[in-house]
């Protein structure tokens, strides 16, 4: 029913759709999420969270709350540690503790006997705060004389090599070149200037946790994150505890795109279940969703490229500004990976690229799937077709032109391998029918092309043969949805001649299973998928020696095949070695491990930067078919076509879905989403107002999966998950400007933006 | 607050509950009754994740009284198969890729199931319309709709036995 | 958030119920406007009296006039064999609402009660000059719709009063109705603006022999178009009539700007929308004239 690659006929299980291995528990209800996860006697625990958005905090009575029916317990910043804690800068702490930083900032939690008594608690704590003049936008953040969001940033601890400064908690930088030189050599020097909102991941399970602490002053946290390694070192930095006696299960997970990285509810839950004694549960609603989480990041982004009248890029300086809201969080990161987003997959010789983390009176933004790459992308990518309709060229023309190829050196000096760019800009071109553009007024394509990483960090596994024959796959990543897990066991059932059927997967639990940096960065079948090859390596010398030995066979005329070790006219299953190893030596059982190996780069051309180069980069180009209804300004999607270089398609079936939903994503923040702020209040903290697409907004996608292999991934595999999020908005804006003559610079590209801009220009 | 007592038929079981009139079908069936296949999540009939049926139309238990339910046949997802078994929307979620994180999954089912069952021979365009009150973060809907469309075939070629409903 | 349930059988006994508890009672039909807002805080009864084991509240009663129960959900409306051909408009309002979750409870009365000014089908209702009746501790009255809302979420409801009714005449001949909206996405879309047009045409089919313009959301309540459906009485339907046509209508809204959109655009919508409708419209008829 789905189909296979005819490319990867010598391969059994890796290269083909095979149905993920969670399916029948999703389909049945009986797959267990955080949100599902209750235990006997739980609390039901909610945050109060402040409605001011700059205030000094005076005072917080929560004595009347305390006594209400059926409330055990209110905490505010007197019962938590006096800790900052935060992953590039320490500036964040559970509770405001005398300053109140953005609308939203959890100011105290109630733990009570049902969710209804706790909401009945917060709204008898009462809150004494005095405003404090606040700034709302990075223009304000950045103007002289703007008050300070951090008095005290110059003594926090962070990342020595960030650039901090009053309310820039980072400026990452790259330099190439001259780029006034390249300004001189250019013949048309194009700045332009874009802009786009703050979207949220939009995943149907709030974010939910349940902690127990038991008697040995250890805490267990079932919680619905991707990194439970982060989570268990943050919760125990809060606690001032050993991360030892911090630990974090995942029991399932409703879809994360990045938006449950960081610590979400997890210390409530932890922090009122030590206060009661009880087991507590902390969940999200909709609207703290949409004003108190990690959001994409808004920017503000001003590109100036030069170009010679054949179209050939000589110099670039761009910056992109990120209002990164209350706390550091991810900003320094995500403005580090906007310098590379701002370069794209292009030849440039002069560079000048800066990324600014701003802090505002907002909510702390976080890390949304391919940060910084939507925004960028729609920066670069728009730009590249005004310069393409301003000097008379086509635009996937000037692209094939200034497109980086096999061997070059990416922005950071990185060399790039397996560069499959052109390839995917050719057969998206002509999936689209881009040769057969004819002027139709209300009708126009578009094309945006890009590049991303497929992030580092180490994984390890488990993996042991069961005495029946089964292998159980122990594994410290979290399957958020993308089906990397059954990724990772196909490799698995790849390399040990096993079916998937003979694979059971335990995993994420920080106590039981090995550690793995989580499920971020398009990284996780990448990197599991890699551990499980060596930890299968690992595992045939160890069946092969004990087959050899039951055998009396030697080794060297011993194959594994098809579950049994056969050689000589004999034969072994594995489940039978399992019982006797099981019985004699302790199991046949084995640790991979697995970190890509650094990117090189030039360290010169780099300041400010946490994230220097892209591994095993993959690289996209989409392109659209649309119509634009020219009095109202709504957008009709004909076609939409996605050509992805994945590297190996180690599931198609998986990466194609992984490609309609992350469009489908990308068209949200293209067209209809945005978190409306008016002084520092989100006026649409609800799912009425806050737009994401049903089932009659999202057209048809087309997926070809380019394969140009990876030299590190397993059996050449690229990391697939983020990529798609990231060329939508340019795709569109483009496309629309293609049909209507008009250049939309801000995201999201609404029909009423669009109206206007044509009423505007009939004038 | 004083609870009353209800009589709920759920997946063709009486269950006997005391509940408080203000609470919600989907609280009743996830908290009291252990029933964590209808899920919750913006408690304001927009998305979707607490679709059951009610006398066989596709309804939100978010806004749902459980107290409106009594003598009203309920289905959930957990009623829509025998256990061990699934049925043919189950079985073409499964094989089309229709499933990613899984959470919109059972709303999503059986809104699809309150389609066919009025609407046994459905084309794209009715299917995207009969499932947009579902919202999927993680798929598109594509492979959704593919799985729709397949299970129809499916069932107009073989309806299910008495022992699946 | 806590509240007594009660559950009336028969309309005198939920009119009673509503005098006992006033201010502090609500009725509930298919909650979807009133369990959103008790979810959100913005109201906290202390009384819901339920309307669904309520007889005589459901039926689509069709001989020439129509009569709609209040409690006839928006699903029955969209799907009602009496409601095609000329009447077409009112399915069509009825069907954008919401999802098939919301449409399958969600009923005409709660619609009329809550008075949202974006309400789809009290916009078509207009245009079909419906009128309500209201049953009270009184007694029965018929008021017209039209005025029946004065501000957003205010109707002429008296207190105690229950909604049991929305009636409209029988269509002249040679008449159709369409309905259009506007919204930021296709479905689970509160209309940014919407327009209802019921169009009457002569015995030649050429010129406009009765009209009615209804708009959502552009005004603290649904309203007519008074001054566009002057300008089109006794005049041939041109392309260019029917422009200006909505050009006059988005001079007589009042829009809001708010998250959903700014006043102009919803303004420039009313003038693209009107004229569309009123196309349907006119190709509704020549199509079903015989």
């Amino acid at each position: 029913m789905m189909p296979d690659d005819a490319m990867t006929s010598a391969t059994r299980i890796v290269g083909r759709s095979v149905p993920r291995m969670d399916a029948p528990g999703k389909v049945t209800g009986t797959a267990l999420y955080a949100a599902d996860f209750a235990l006997p006697g739980m609390l039901y625990g909610k945050v109060l969270r402040s409605s001011e958005p700059h205030a000094r905090l005076v005072r917080i009575n929560a004595g009347r709350a305390a006594r209400l029916p059926g409330v055990r317990a209110v905490i505010t910043a007197a019962d938590v540690p006096d800790v900052r804690y935060g992953g590039s800068v320490k500036d964040e702490r559970v509770f405001a503790r005398d300053r109140i930083r953005f609308a939203g900032q959890p100011l105290a939690a109630v733990a009570a006997t049902s969710p209804d008594a706790a909401a009945a608690a917060l709204t008898a704590i009462e809150v004494v705060c005095e405003p404090l003049r606040p700034v709302f936008d990075v223009a304000a953040a950045l103007a002289p004389g703007a008050p300070l969001v951090h008095d005290a940033w110059a003594s926090y601890t962070a990342l020595p090599i960030l650039h901090r400064d009053g309310n820039v908690c980072n400026r990452a930088r790259i330099v190439v070149g001259d780029v006034e030189r390249g300004f001189v050599e250019a013949d048309r020097v194009f700045e332009n200037r874009f802009t786009t909102s703050s979207v949220h991941q939009g995943y149907t399970e709030p974010r939910a946790a349940v902690a127990q602490w038991d008697s040995s002053g250890q805490v267990t946290v079932w919680s619905n994150t991707q990194l439970p390694f982060e989570i268990q070192t943050t919760l125990a930095e809060i606690l001032q505890l050993p991360p030892s006696k911090v630990r974090v299960i995942v029991p399932g997970i409703g879809g994360g795109f990045g938006g449950k990285l960081r610590i979400g509810v997890e210390h409530f839950a932890a922090l009122l279940a030590m206060k009661t004694g009880r087991p507590v549960k902390v969940m999200t609603t909709s609207e703290e969703e949409l004003t108190a989480a990690y959001a994409r990041q808004p920017a503000t982004v001003a590109v100036k490229t030069g170009v010679t009248n054949d179209g050939r890029l000589t110099a670039r300086e761009a910056r992109l500004w990120f209002d990164t809201g209350a706390f550091a969080g991810s900003g320094p990161g995500v403005a580090s990976v906007a310098t590379l987003m701002l370069a794209g997959p292009y030849r440039i010789p002069n560079l000048l690229l800066e990324g600014f983390a701003v802090y505002t009176n907002k909510t702390n933004f976080g890390s949304f799937r391919a940060p910084s790459g939507p925004q960028a992308n729609f920066a670069v990518e728009s730009q590249m077709d005004i310069i393409a309709d301003a000097l008379g060229l086509d635009p996937l023309e000037l692209r094939l032109k200034n497109i980086v190829r096999e061997g070059e050196e990416g922005p950071t000096g990185q060399v790039l391998t397996a560069v499959g760019l052109e390839e995917c800009l050719r057969r998206a071109a002509d999936a689209i029918g881009w040769r057969d553009r004819r002027p139709e007024v209300g009708r126009g394509k578009g094309i945006a092309c890009g590049w991303w990483t497929t992030t580092g960090g180490s994984s390890g596994v488990y993996v042991k043969v069961n005495p029946d024959g089964t292998v159980a796959l122990n594994t410290g990543a979290a399957e958020i949805g993308t089906a990397a897990l059954t990724g990772a066991a196909q490799v698995l059932a790849e390399d040990l001649g096993v079916q998937m059927a003979d694979i059971n997967v335990v995993s994420a639990d920080t106590l039981s299973t090995p550690f793995d940096f989580g499920a971020q960065g398009s990284r996780t079948a990448f990197a599991v998928g890699n551990a499980c090859r060596a930890a299968v390596a690992d595992l045939k010398r160890q069946i092969l020696a004990l087959a050899s030995k039951h055998l009396g066979v030697e080794e060297s005329a011993l194959a594994l095949r098809e579950g049994s070790v056969v050689g000589a006219g004999k034969r072994a299953t594995l489940g039978e070695l399992a019982r006797i190893s099981q019985a004699s030596g302790g199991g046949l059982i084995a640790h991979g491990t697995f970190v890509a190996p650094p990117t090189p780069y030039d360290t010169k051309r780099v300041e400010g930067h946490v994230y220097p180069a892209f591994h095993s980069p993959s690289f996209h180009a989409h392109a659209t078919d649309l119509s634009v209804d020219a009095e109202t300004g709504e957008i009709t999607i004909h076609r939409y076509v996605v050509a992805q270089d994945v590297g190996f398609a180690m599931n198609p079936a998986a990466i194609e879905g992984q490609i309609e939903g992350g469009v489908a994503q990308g068209l949200g923040q293209a067209l209809s989403e945005e978190i409306v702020y008016e002084n520092g209040r989100v006026l649409n903290a609800n799912l009425t107002d806050y737009k994401m697409p049903t089932a009659r907004d999202v057209p048809r996608v087309e997926s070809i999966l380019v394969q140009h292999p990876s030299l590190v991934g397993p059996f050449g595999a690229k990391g697939v998950g983020e990529p798609p999020n990231i060329e939508p908005p340019a795709a569109i804006a483009n496309a629309v400007a293609s049909a209507t003559g008009v250049r939309i610079t801000s995201l999201p590209i609404t029909a009423e933006k669009v109206a206007l801009a044509l009423r505007e220009r009939a004038k | 607050m004083t609870r009353i007592a209800l009589s709920l038929t759920i997946n063709g079981q009486t269950h006997d509950v005391l509940a408080e009139p203000h609470r919600t079908l989907l609280d009743v069936l996830r908290t009291d009754l252990g029933l964590i296949g209808t899920k919750e999540n913006c408690l304001e009939a927009e998305c979707g994740v607490c679709t059951v049926l009610l006398e066989g139309a596709a309804v939100n238990a978010c806004i749902l009284l459980a107290a409106q339910c009594q003598g009203r046949a309920i289905v959930t997802i957990e009623g829509l198969a025998a256990p061990g078994q699934l049925h043919p929307l189950q079985r073409a979620f499964i094989d089309h890729g229709a499933v990613q994180c899984g959470y919109c999954i059972p709303g999503m089912i059986l809104a699809a199931k309150a389609y066919l069952d009025t609407n046994p021979e459905p084309d794209g365009d009715g299917v995207r319309e009969a499932l947009a009150g579902n919202l999927c973060r993680c798929t598109g809907y594509q492979r959704i709709i593919d799985a729709v469309l397949s299970a129809a075939r499916a069932l107009r070629t073989s309806p299910p036995s008495q022992a699946a409903r | 958030m806590t509240f007594d349930y009660h559950e009336p059988t028969s309309v005198r006994e939920a009119i009673e119920l509503s005098a006992r508890f006033g201010g502090d009672g609500r009725f509930l039909a298919g909650g979807t406007d009133l369990m959103v807002q008790i979810h959100r805080g913005r109201l906290n009864p202390r009384h819901v009296v339920s309307l669904q084991c309520v007889p005589g509240l459901d039926g689509i009663e069709v001989d020439g006039a129509v009569r709609l129960g209040a409690r006839v959900t928006h699903r029955r409306l969209e799907s009602a064999a009496a409601l095609q051909g000329a009447l077409r408009g009112l399915a069509e309002g009825a069907e954008v609402v919401g999802g098939h979750q919301v449409r399958n409870v969600a009923t005409v009365g709660g619609n009329i009660v809550n008075a949202s000014p974006a309400a789809d089908v009290v916009v078509v209702l207009l245009a079909l000059d419906a009128t309500l009746t209201c049953l009270g501790p009184a007694g029965e009255r018929t008021v017209a719709l039209d005025g029946f809302a004065t501000a957003p979420g205010v109707t002429g409801l008296r207190p105690n009063e229950l909604l049991t009714r929305a009636s409209f005449p029988r269509l002249a001949p040679r008449s159709a109705t369409a309905f259009l909206k506007a919204g930021r996405r296709r479905a689970m879309e509160i209309s940014i603006t919407c327009v209802a047009a019921r169009l009457t045409l002569d015995a030649g089919l050429e010129r406009c022999q009765d009209v009615r313009i209804a708009l959502g959301a552009v005004a603290p309540t649904a309203i007519r178009a008074r001054a566009a459906e002057r300008h089109l009485e006794a005049r041939p339907l041109t392309d260019g009539l029917m422009r200006e046509t909505g050009r006059i209508a988005a001079a007589e809204c009042r829009p809001i700007g708010d998250v959903r959109a700014s006043a102009r655009y919803r303004a420039l919508l009313v003038a693209t929308l009107v004229p569309r409708a009123l196309a349907r419209c006119l190709e509704r008829i020549k199509l079903g004239a015989p």
